[in-house]
Order: structure tokens, then sequence, then C-alpha cells
């Protein structure tokens, strides 16, 4: 494989592989940074590439095990601290149906909802409503078998449906 | 769309049974507004979901990452230039080392044949071949006089070779006798 493939193959996959970046570590900067240090390996490990069977896949791997190492280095310094922005919408007291501020509170627990999904469930959820990947893609991309992507789905939906349902109820 | 067919491709969709173009369908739905009472529940989902889709990369990201790129295959470049002209040296050097030794041990080879003739006379060439046949056949005539020697000696011992070997015969059938024993 040329280094063409560089900028046929890899470049065109920068966006897809910052989104999935920023689903993990939840930031601009960070998830940039990650970006460029995956990109950098990849063209560093160029003479590799004609051995490795499914490129994207391989991308989509490194990214994430990238930003599962950096998620983790970050734990350690945002214990504790919670966004000023977000703050302001975990405590709102106004409850009143149809106000802005009660779609962001939704939408604040709808994050919440993600981020506390597993691991695996969150990649999934995050591949396929975002990047519209098929379940055999994913499988490859995640190197897991169709059906654990399946099952991951299931129970990541079902976790939204009930979140919603909850403050449905809650509007009641 | 109709209500119902909302509720169908829902139904799916908690179930992943929903292809991606039908999930695409019912995004499109409920951020296309104008959605019905029963399932405005749904929006903050399918306005998250499209939130996560339009983050993008800053736009300096493209540059900052292409100077990287170019400032590696500079690095390369130069790294090349420092070393070519060394290695064009080294090999020269070892190219003139190799031919020079070659050289060496080619000119001190001991090109002569085997077989060199020495005599240019050819009766000193029979005297000295007539000498050494002459050293060669007394020395077999004295291997050959020692030789009767030893054996006029040993018949002068005057052994009575028959009975040493029916001396032979009895061990041979006592050893016999022995083994069948054991």
């Amino acid at each position: 494989m040329s280094i063409d493939s560089f900028h046929t193959i890899i470049l065109p996959l920068k966006d897809k592989l910052f989104r999935l970046a920023y689903s993990i570590v939840r930031e601009q900067a960070e998830a940039e940074d990650i970006l460029q240090d995956v990109l950098l390996k990849l063209w560093n490990k160029r003479e590799e590439w004609s051995y490795i069977e499914n490129l994207e896949a391989y991308c989509f791997r490194v990214t994430k095990n990238m930003a599962l190492d950096k998620l983790a280095s970050m734990a350690i310094r945002k214990t504790g601290v919670i966004d000023p922005e977000k703050e302001n919408l975990f405590f709102v007291d106004n409850r009143s149906p149809h106000t802005e501020m009660e779609r962001k509170e939704q939408r604040s627990a709808i994050d919440q909802g993600i981020e506390a999904l597993s691991e695996n469930q969150r990649l999934v959820f995050t591949l396929r409503e975002i990047e519209g990947m098929s379940y055999r893609e994913i499988a490859e991309t995640l190197a897991i078998s169709e059906d654990l992507v399946k099952i991951s789905l299931y129970r990541a939906r079902q976790k939204m449906k009930e979140l919603l349902s909850e403050f449905h109820k809650d509007e009641k | 769309m109709k209500s119902e067919k909302i509720d169908y491709l829902l139904e799916k969709y908690w179930d992943c049974e929903t292809s991606v173009e039908e999930e695409k369908e019912l995004q499109a739905f409920f951020l296309g507004g104008d959605v019905p009472a029963q399932f405005q529940q749904y929006i903050p989902l399918f306005s998250c979901i499209r939130d996560e889709q339009s983050v993008k990369l800053s736009d300096s990201f493209n540059e900052r990452f292409k100077n990287i790129l170019e400032g590696k295959q500079r690095e390369r470049y130069v790294t090349i230039r420092v070393f070519k002209p060394l290695l064009r040296f080294a090999v020269s050097v070892l190219l003139i080392i190799g031919m020079g030794v070659s050289f060496y041990f080619i000119s001190k080879q001991d090109n002569r044949s085997h077989f060199v003739e020495t005599f240019e006379d050819p009766n000193a060439a029979m005297q000295h071949a007539t000498f050494a046949l002459e050293k060669l056949s007394y020395a077999l005539r004295k291997t050959e006089a020692a030789s009767m020697e030893t054996i006029h000696f040993i018949d002068e011992l005057d052994i009575n070779w028959a009975a040493l070997d029916s001396l032979n015969k009895i061990n041979l059938s006592e050893m016999d006798r022995v083994k069948r024993r054991d």
C-alpha cells in the first residue's frame, strides 16, 4: 500500500475518528490531541499497512484504545469537578414543561445516561447512532461478535427508553 | 408520516431491528418539527444524536497536522542529506581497501606449476633416479632379511603345534559345557 493510502483512506476518516474520541473523552481539545496522536502513529507505521486486513477498522480500534487510555489519565485529574454550565442544569428547580430550561435538563440527563453506559454499550451506541455503521462494521471495528454488538445496542437503547419514560412520567 | 408507522418503527428501533435507513427516517421525523404530542418525549434523544453527529474538528486542526507531517518529512530528508555523503565516502574507502588487499594477495601468489623441471642433463637425471631406486631396493632387502631371520628363530624353537591346537579345542569344549550348566 502506498503513501497515497494515507490521503485516500485514513485522512477522510479523521472526522469519524475524532467523533469517536470525543464520544469517549467528551472534550474537544483532548479529542483533537488523541486524533493527532492516532494519525501520527498510523503515519509512522505506514510500512505495516499492507499487513493490516481492515485498515479502517484498525484506525477505529487504535482511536478507541488511545481515547480510553486518555480517559483513564483524565479521570485522575477530573475527580469531583463539575462543569459549571452543566451544574446549573443538574440542580434546576424550574420544572415547568415546554421551557427551554427543561429541554436542556433532559439533554443533560441523556448525556449522563450515555456516560453511565458500559464501555461496550457506549461505543456500540456511538458507532451506530452517530456514525450509522452496520452491525458487521461495528463488530470488526471493536473486534467483538455481531451478537455482542446487538446485545450491547439493545441494552443501551432500552436504558435510553427508560430514561425518557421517567422524564415523561415526571412531566405528567 | 403516519403515527402508526412511527409507532411501528419506534418499536423496531427499541428492539434493534431497524435498518440504518429506517433509523435515519426516524431521526428526520423527530427533528423535522411538527411531532405529535405522544412522540415528543423522544425528541431529546434524537436531537442529542444530531448534536453528536455535528461535532467537528476545529478549523486549525488540518493546518496544524499538515505542519507536523511536513516537519516529519523534512526531518527525514535532512537525515538522508547528512548521511548520504558519509555513506558514499565509507563505501569508496571500503572499495579501495578491498581492491588493495586483493591485489596484494594476487601478487604474492605462487604461480609456479607443481612439477617443475630441475634437470637439464638427462644423464644426471638418470643417475639421480638410479640412486633413489637403489636406496629403495636396499631398504626392501634389509626388511626381507630381518623377516627371514625371525622365521628361522621361531622354527628353531621346536614348538609342538599339534599339542597347542588340541589345547585350544579342549578349552572351547570346556567353555561350552560351563555355558550349558549356567
